[in-house]
């Protein structure tokens, strides 16, 4: 009897509860991300070597240092290392056994982080770059107590091996490397350091030159060059140089992948294996794979690829002798496989990953130790594609001769990144999406044709319009009884407020697809109302490991996204399985957006160039010295809903609206002034032009154009009179300043701007704002009645801001208070510098690292604009600038709204009777 | 001194405490005070007396009377003029439900009034005095349109006209472009 009660009090109670909050964390949605792991730099370490609870580690693709809890896969710290990383190749990440600590290498940086809490111990710049980083285990044959120190080894023109301090950071020796040869790893095991260095000689191949040093005073032991033989053409078929181990390793393949040679450093003997050919393909890739600790067995196994099998074989190095012998193999299976390497004591355990099974076997024996199925995984791929794993690391508990636990965190070949205890799936998290580099929004087929139908019926005559609706809601009625029978759950869902639309209903166009292409060729669906579940997620373009795409994305109509770029011109893909479509006729998109006359304009060696029908219109270069920075359009889908603005007196200034306008930035980098030109894009002319000096040119300048106004940022260097600081400035075109004038061109209904040039009257506002902004856009609503919101993305704060623009109007008043009628326009006295409000933070409490780029689309309700920002995060929210007057908000209690009625009704027929009675003993008495 | 002596009450005391009718009789020496009259005198002048006292007027007073009255009639919207200006002063320019309800009664009162304008004047009208009776007439419908202008003034000054151009920006159309330029990523 209580239980109902307490229900019934807690539904009543709930929806009154911290609107705020409760807004905050259901609309916006917020991926913390890390990027696609890398093979070398991912490991499970345990923090804290007295509790057993153990993280996953992880330098990821993007340059992002994280830690994640292998319980659920949130995110316990992240580091960010470089915001652009990707070109950097090598990143480097190591731990010594029962540290507290993680170094990581990346760039020309060392840097050491406490392990628990993602705290900077200490870093050290060198001089070059890093190209290797290891932990020395060992020092004078004995583990060391304390801190264990790293040894790097940085190319650049002076190369040298230098030994870092695990406590301090401080250098303690450096060896210079002598000679031109390429610096390649530097390995350690207990006795010495050996440097290794790719040697080129006379023919073009490469020879390894190693050079032994002394660890505890760097000086040189000994030096010698392995006889490769003519295979190494490059460095890339050096399969692996271990380190850390009680014999390292160095081995190599030709280029063809017949023979695989292997070299225990310090030893010159070579063991030379043939690689047998499974069948007829040819062996693609051969990896290697080595446990990292000191004491364990010096056991590796190596991992054979082709195209559609792959293999394994185990191999055993004799200590005492260094000689290299092969133990057993692993069938071959086909599909790609994964292996990882976990020691437990001394003893190594190769875990095996295929597409459908884990298997766990000793580095001593083939005997299988633990097998288990894997489980669905959950993750989204492309129409009939077969998800592979691409590698894994792992965490083995052994109990005697059985594995009594194992936990497996692998990369799909989708970019998920997959945690398995045993065989089941605990959680995935969408790592691809870490390398999105383009992504529009695309509204689904279903919704876009009741509103074609609509629009079918407005405009044929009221007859036919009356049969087509009639035909329509008959054919509605089909769906009649499903959704009766459907009813009570949306019903106690809506009242409940736990209602989760989908896709199919969705009525206000929450619901729409964000298509992501990411670095790696691949693009990915995602539900911008339900955004916790990838839709799918297919390969669209085969990039070779160093090619680079650029992608664009667009969707010319509901249903359809469209992918082009350099290599390929518009591919079109069904939105909700990502299917192709096949078009027989190429579309012409400019071709059919085009007016009469259409100019086509690009950018080529650094200068804008117009063409109209292949003749030249125009030609924009920019002046010695400088360059384009960026060039911003107007948007070509920017819908106004007034063509002005409407002042306090209710006189009209006439907005200035030219869709062919641009914000062109060009700098100079010699005298750091940057200039802003907005261009007539259609007669090359331009409209206005601001320029500023003394800006600091590595910051970010921020730029864009809407309506009829542009916004741009900037950050200054400190003068003698001014302290370094961020500018935003905000500009507004008008037709005329003289209220109710249109300007020359009054009375005409078009205009040519080759024809006539008229020049619009420009309003400038500069504000000082608090911090760098790297992004800008603008909230984008169907009609754009809604007032609009100036998106800035704050890199130093990691937040995404939403600045109202009546903040930011260039005609606030300056050094006077607002008459009584630009009181009633809203307009506010200017102060030149401009807080952000926290209100204003779209972020609110999350940390959304390394944004890129923020897009935006309006919703079908008029009110609400869709917000997608990726880079390294992906954050997407909801956005009603002008509040949400068309849509019920969370806080309208619906359950006391029916009470009320109820209790209306109740009170009605209760006090009905009482009422007829009075009435009729009244009438009694007077007679 | 000590022999009581009954002296009658004086006759005034008397006349004063008795009822009797008989007492109220006129006495025939003393004149009624003016503006005295006994309840038979009353009774009988409403009957008879009266009515050849005050002559009937001829039909000229009685056109006379009626343009008269006719007059204050079509005077009267004008004379409340003052006040409701007052009044709509005092409401202020915003849009709130007193001030837009007082608007409303603002403009019903001169609306309905001219629509019952023959109904007016209907009892005051007479075949002689019809050509004078326009003259009222018009007079009424412009006291009214007075007041109505008043009303009107009261609505620009909310706002509620559109007089102005930003009322009619709605069906102003943005100027099309003849050109459109295209950026193509190069």
């Amino acid at each position: 009897m209580l239980l109902p009660l307490l229900t019934a009090a807690t539904l009543l109670l709930r929806p009154s509860l911290a609107v705020f909050a409760d807004e905050a964390w259901s609309v916006d949605y917020h991926f913390a991300l890390l990027g696609e792991p890398r093979e070398s730099t991912t490991f499970f370490h345990q923090p804290n070597p007295a509790l057993k609870a153990s993280l996953i580690y992880t330098l990821s693709e993007e340059g992002a240092l994280g830690a994640v809890n292998p319980r659920d896969g949130s995110l316990v710290w992240r580091q960010p290392l470089q915001e652009n990383s990707y070109s950097h190749n090598a990143s480097f990440l190591r731990t010594g056994e029962g540290r507290d600590v993680v170094v990581s290498g990346i760039g020309n940086e060392i840097a050491s982080w406490s392990a628990d809490n993602g705290r900077l111990v200490w870093n050290v710049r060198t001089e070059g770059e890093l190209r290797d980083v290891e932990i020395l285990e060992l020092s004078n044959g004995k583990e060391t107590a304390g801190a264990k120190d790293a040894v790097a080894l940085s190319a650049g023109p002076r190369p040298a091996v230098r030994r870092i301090d695990g406590a301090t950071g401080a250098v303690k020796w450096e060896h210079m490397l002598d000679g031109s040869d390429e610096p390649y790893q530097v390995s350690a095991s207990s006795t010495h350091i050996y440097a290794i260095l790719l040697h080129k000689t006379m023919l073009g191949y490469l020879k390894l030159r190693v050079v032994s040093l002394d660890p505890v005073t760097g000086t040189k032991m000994d030096e010698y060059t392995l006889s490769s033989e003519n295979e190494l053409a490059t460095a890339d078929t050096i399969v692996s140089v271990g380190a850390n181990s009680a014999s390292p390793i160095i081995a190599w393949t030709d280029a063809a992948h017949s023979t695989l040679k292997v070299n225990v450093i310090g030893t010159k003997s070579i063991a030379s294996f043939n690689i047998e050919k499974h069948g007829e393909e040819t062996v693609e890739r051969v990896r290697l794979h080595a446990p990292y600790h000191v004491n364990s067995l010096s056991h590796f196994l190596v991992h054979y690829e082709t195209a559609t099998s792959h293999w394994a074989e185990v191999y055993h190095i004799d200590a005492k002798n260094g000689k290299v012998a092969k133990a057993y193999s692993l069938p071959k299976l086909p599909g790609k496989g994964a292996f990882s390497t976990s020691t437990s004591d001394a003893n190594v355990y190769f875990t095996r990953i295929t597409r459908d099974e884990l298997s766990t076997l000793s580095s001593a024996s083939h005997g299988v130790l633990g097998r288990w199925p894997i489980g669905p995984l959950g993750v989204a791929g492309g129409v009939g594609e077969v998800i592979e794993p691409v590698h894994a690391v792992s965490e083995v508990s052994v109990k005697g001769d059985a594995v009594s636990a194992i936990r497996t965190v692998f990369l799909l070949s989708t970019g998920d990144w997959v945690l398995l205890r045993g065989g089941n799936a605990i959680w995935n998290r969408p790592e691809m999406l870490a390398s999105t580099i383009a992504a529009t929004f695309a509204a689904p087929a279903k919704i876009e044709a009741l509103a074609e139908q609509l629009q079918a019926e407005a405009h044929s005559n009221p007859v036919s319009a009356y049969a087509h609706r009639l035909t329509r809601h008959l054919s509605e009625l089909q769906r009649l009884p499903a959704f009766l029978v459907t009813l009570p759950q949306t019903l106690v869902k809506g009242l409940l407020g736990t209602s989760e639309d989908d896709v199919a209903s969705d009525s206000f166009g929450f619901h729409q697809i964000i298509t992501c292409a990411t670095r790696s060729g691949r693009v990915l669906a995602l539900d911008a109302g339900k955004p916790d579940r990838v839709l799918w997620n297919r390969q669209v373009a085969d990039l070779k490991p160093d090619q680079s795409w650029q992608p664009r994305l667009s969707s010319p109509k509901p249903g359809v996204v469209t992918i082009s770029s350099n290599a390929a011109t518009g591919i079109q893909y069904n939105i909700t399985d990502g299917e192709q479509i096949i078009t027989t006729l190429p579309e012409d998109v400019e071709a059919d957006a085009a007016a009469p006359r259409a100019v086509q304009y690009t950018m080529t060696n650094g200068a804008l160039e117009a063409k109209v029908d292949s003749n030249t219109a125009w030609h924009f270069a920019p002046a010695q010295g400088e360059y384009i920075h960026s060039l911003i359009p107007r948007p070509v889908n920017d819908p106004v809903a007034s063509i002005g603005k409407v002042l306090g007196d209710r006189r009209v200034l006439y907005k200035y609206l030219d869709p062919n306008l641009a914000l062109l930035v060009t700098v100079k980098n010699s005298s750091s002034i940057a200039s802003f030109y907005v261009l007539n894009t259609v007669s090359g002319a331009i409209i206005h032009t601001n320029t500023h000096t003394g800006i600091d040119i590595t910051a970010p300048i921020a730029s864009i154009v809407s309506e009829n106004w542009f916004a741009y940022t900037f950050t200054v260097e400190a003068a003698d009179d001014s302290p370094k600081g961020n500018h935003l400035v905000m500009g507004e075109l008008f037709e005329s300043l003289v209220p109710n004038d249109r300007g020359p061109l009054t009375g005409k209904s078009n205009y040519s701007s080759l024809e006539t040039g008229t020049e619009p009257f420009t309003l400038t506002h500069t504000y000082q704002i608090p911090e760098t902004i790297s992004k800008l856009s603008v909230t984008r609503t169907r009609q754009g009645i809604t007032s609009r919101q100036l998106l800035a993305v704050l890199p130093d704060s990691h937040a995404l801001v939403g600045i109202p623009y009546p903040m930011l109007d260039p005609r606030r008043p300056v050094a006077r208070d607002p008459t009584k009628e630009e009181q009633m326009e809203g307009l506010v006295r200017y102060s030149p510098v401009l807080d952000f409000d926290p209100k204003w933070y779209l972020s609110h409490q999350r940390e959304v690292v390394g944004i890129k780029d923020v897009v935006t689309n309006p919703a079908l309700i008029e009110s609400t604009s869709l917000v997608f920002a990726y880079g390294l995060d992906v954050f997407g929210t909801k956005l009603s600038p002008s509040f949400s007057f068309d849509i019920l908000g969370k806080d309208f209690n619906k359950l006391q709204m029916l009470a009320t009625v109820a209790a209306l009704a109740v009170l009605t027929f209760v006090v009905a009777p009482l009422v007829t009675r009075k009435q009729v003993d009244q009438r009694w008495k007077f007679m | 001194m000590t022999t009581q002596v009954t002296v009658p009450p004086p006759q005034w005391l008397v006349d004063m405490t008795s009822t009797s009718t008989a007492l109220t009789k006129p006495k025939a020496n003393i004149v009624d005070p003016p503006g005295f009259t006994t309840l038979q005198s009353k009774q009988k002048s409403s009957k008879t007396a009266a009515a050849p006292a005050r002559k009937q007027p001829t039909p000229e007073e009685m056109d006379t009377l009626k343009l008269k009255k006719a007059w204050e009639l079509a005077i009267a919207p004008a004379k409340q003029l003052p006040m409701n200006a007052i009044g709509m002063y005092m409401t202020g320019n915003s849009l709130q439900i007193f001030s837009i309800m007082m608007v409303f009664m603002l403009f019903k009162g001169p609306i309905t009034a001219m629509f019952s304008i023959q109904s007016t004047f209907q009892r005051l009208e007479t075949d002689s005095n019809r050509g004078q009776m326009l003259l009222v007439k018009a007079a009424f419908v412009g006291c009214n349109f007075l007041a109505l202008a008043l009303g009107i003034w009261k609505v620009n000054g909310m706002g509620l006209l559109p007089t102005t151009r930003s009322d009619w920006l709605a069906w102003e159309a943005a100027r099309d472009p003849l050109e459109r330029a295209y950026y193509v990523p190069s």
